[in-house]
């Protein structure tokens, strides 16, 4: 079977590079991070893990949000509106458990 | 204004103008606004049941950790891996629709489309394994592993809620893909219609952003 990779130019394999660099690294990153979360939930070093594993996946939701949906290239409008969305989501989870540990 | 920093699209790559908007930028932002307002109120939809999820976790830990040692671990985190898999053929997808490489943004495509398939087959074979194991309280006719612990059925009952609802989700997604698919692989799709491939990545990356939560509040951090 003939390797299609083999018939692309120069120029082409630049263009691929170009275009597929991001996608590539954010892929590395969520697995990585990902590797992090199963090794810490499967292993339970400390008490407080839990507090780690969320802030693992902050991380992966900011790498998804930043570099798979690519809204750092989006209009301020968009930006606005997806911000806005966690802000939301802030609040309603900031409220709720405010009540909650506060009792 | 937007995406001066990213690569640049092919020639014969682009977005034929519908009448009611000015100018294709104007088109494309609109499209993009339009999936962003969707997907705020959907990511509001889940954020309301994971929030429920550490509510019941710390109002009852004891059955919640006691429901959670149920949860397939191996099963959630290796569907992890797939559903990130999938998100990077997505953005493959993209990044050959800007390209104008036809054929291999189709592959790309139905590879994504695989990959969501192969999910829904682990996730159906988890449910499979909870339902022999006794974990689905909402079987009126079947006893319940966790009977002595009332609150573990909230959790449990909250843990299938969450899932099979972004099952639906990448279902119906999975639908319009190979929809799409279908269409962009005739002649000129990419002349006319580019941005339906990055409208529609949005809402693939989204489905992965859901699990990437869903994975760690619901499996993880209760162990």
């Amino acid at each position: 079977m003939r390797n299609p990779l083999a018939r692309l130019t120069d120029e082409d394999r630049a263009r691929l590079r170009q275009h597929l660099r991001v996608p590539v690294l954010s892929f590395l990153a969520l697995l990585g991070l990902l590797a992090v979360n199963v090794t810490l939930g499967a292993t339970l070093p400390f008490a407080q893990v839990w507090a780690l594993e969320l802030a693992v996946v902050a991380v992966m939701v900011a790498v998804i949000l930043l570099f798979s949906m690519e809204i750092r290239h989006e209009p301020p409008l968009v930006r606005l509106f997806a911000g806005l969305g966690f802000f939301w989501v802030a609040i309603l989870v900031g409220m709720t458990l405010t009540d909650y540990l506060g009792r | 204004m937007s995406r001066e920093a990213e690569p640049p699209m092919a020639p014969g790559v682009g977005v034929a103008r519908v009448e009611h908007f000015a100018t294709v930028e104007q088109q494309r932002h609109a499209a993009v606004l339009g999936i962003w307002a969707w997907l705020v109120t959907e990511l509001l939809l889940f954020s309301a049941l994971f929030l429920v999820a550490l509510v019941l976790r710390l109002q009852h830990p004891e059955a919640v950790k006691a429901a959670a040692l149920h949860l397939k671990f191996w099963i959630g985190a290796v569907n992890t891996v797939v559903l990130i898999c999938s998100s990077l053929t997505m953005s493959m997808a993209i990044a050959f629709s800007r390209m104008g490489w036809q054929r291999a943004m189709v592959r790309a495509m139905l590879a994504t489309a695989a990959l969501g398939s192969l999910f829904l087959v682990l996730k159906g074979y988890e449910y499979y394994a909870d339902y022999e194991e006794h974990m689905m309280p909402f079987l009126a006719l079947r006893p319940y592993a966790l009977a002595e612990t009332p609150a573990s059925r909230l959790f449990v009952n909250l843990y299938y809620v969450a899932t099979s609802l972004h099952g639906l989700h990448l279902f119906t997604g999975i639908s319009i893909l190979l929809g799409m698919t279908w269409m962009a692989a005739k002649p000129g799709f990419l002349a006319r219609h580019q941005n339906w491939i990055e409208v529609y990545g949005l809402y693939w990356h989204f489905i992965d952003l859901i699990w990437i939560l869903a994975f760690p509040i619901l499996y993880v951090v209760n162990r």
